[in-house]
């Protein structure tokens, strides 16, 4: 009868599922999960560009207008550098505004580096503007 | 041991987002002052390099309007701001010919441009 039980308690320990290199294989997935993840993140800046159909015509009236013309730069056809670009577009408290009165366009001339582009874009959005960018004739 | 192992997975899986970057990428990056450490989850990431070729999640295509396809299926059915980002990695070297009409592909698509820069001091 003992020897009995003592076959069957052996016959359900072999069935147990070995799990002595279970911690082995955990580790083995956290290591590819090191390796694979990106911790870092980008700094980046967040423009919102409208999308829409094309117009004919701009409205250059009451928008404002950022000209880049290779390395220079043009606020409503005045000459003007990044730092006095950000301050114009801060003095327009453009994030007091709503809807279509926070457009500031921006139009680029052939060739201009997306350097000068970048930073021009990053001024606008920076100052809660919303890009439009006017497509030349030269394209 | 292996209940601690397994825990960091689970930690792993949850909190991880497997890279689509393609690093090696030769990417000059521009500088602004006003670029930020961004906690939004880009749905796609174009990227534009030296030598003018365009990327869609790591993959070579074309042109722009391949990009504007691409972003179009991803935000198909999207409704939310917070799903509509899409990440733009350009040299800066790049003349407004290329880049322009990827960036009016993708605002065309509905995506919103996290235009990706490196911080520079006033």
């Amino acid at each position: 009868m003992a020897s009995k039980r003592h076959i069957k308690e052996k016959k359900n320990r072999d069935l147990a599922i070995p799990t002595d290199s279970f911690s082995d294989i955990a580790f083995l997935l956290i290591i590819y999960f090191i390796l694979a993840t990106t911790l870092t993140r980008v700094r980046s800046i967040t423009a919102d560009l409208p999308s829409g159909e094309k117009a004919s015509q701009a409205q250059p009236d009451k928008t404002s207008i950022v000209n880049l013309r290779g390395s220079e730069i043009f606020f409503n056809d005045k000459k003007t550098s990044m730092e006095e670009l950000n301050e114009r577009l801060a003095a327009l408290k453009l994030g007091e505004l709503d809807g279509s009165k926070r457009v500031i366009m921006l139009e680029s001339s052939r060739g201009t580096p997306y350097d000068n582009y970048f930073q021009a874009l990053a001024a606008i959005s920076a100052n809660d503007g919303v890009v439009a960018i006017v497509q030349g004739e030269d394209k | 041991m292996g209940d601690i192992a397994f825990l960091l997975i689970i930690f792993f899986l949850v909190c991880s987002e497997a890279s689509k970057d393609k690093s090696d990428l030769a990417v000059d990056l521009p500088y602004s002052e006003h670029v930020q450490k961004q906690k939004t989850t880009v749905v796609a990431r174009v990227a534009l390099d030296q030598a003018g070729q365009i990327y869609f999640d790591g993959i070579k295509v074309d042109n722009a309007k391949e990009v504007e396809g691409g972003v179009r299926t991803l935000l198909t059915n999207t409704v939310a701001d917070e799903q509509r980002h899409v990440q733009f990695k350009c040299d800066k070297s790049q003349p407004k010919e290329k880049f322009e009409p990827i960036l009016q592909a993708i605002a065309e698509a509905g995506g919103i441009i996290e235009a990706v820069g490196e911080k520079s001091e006033k």
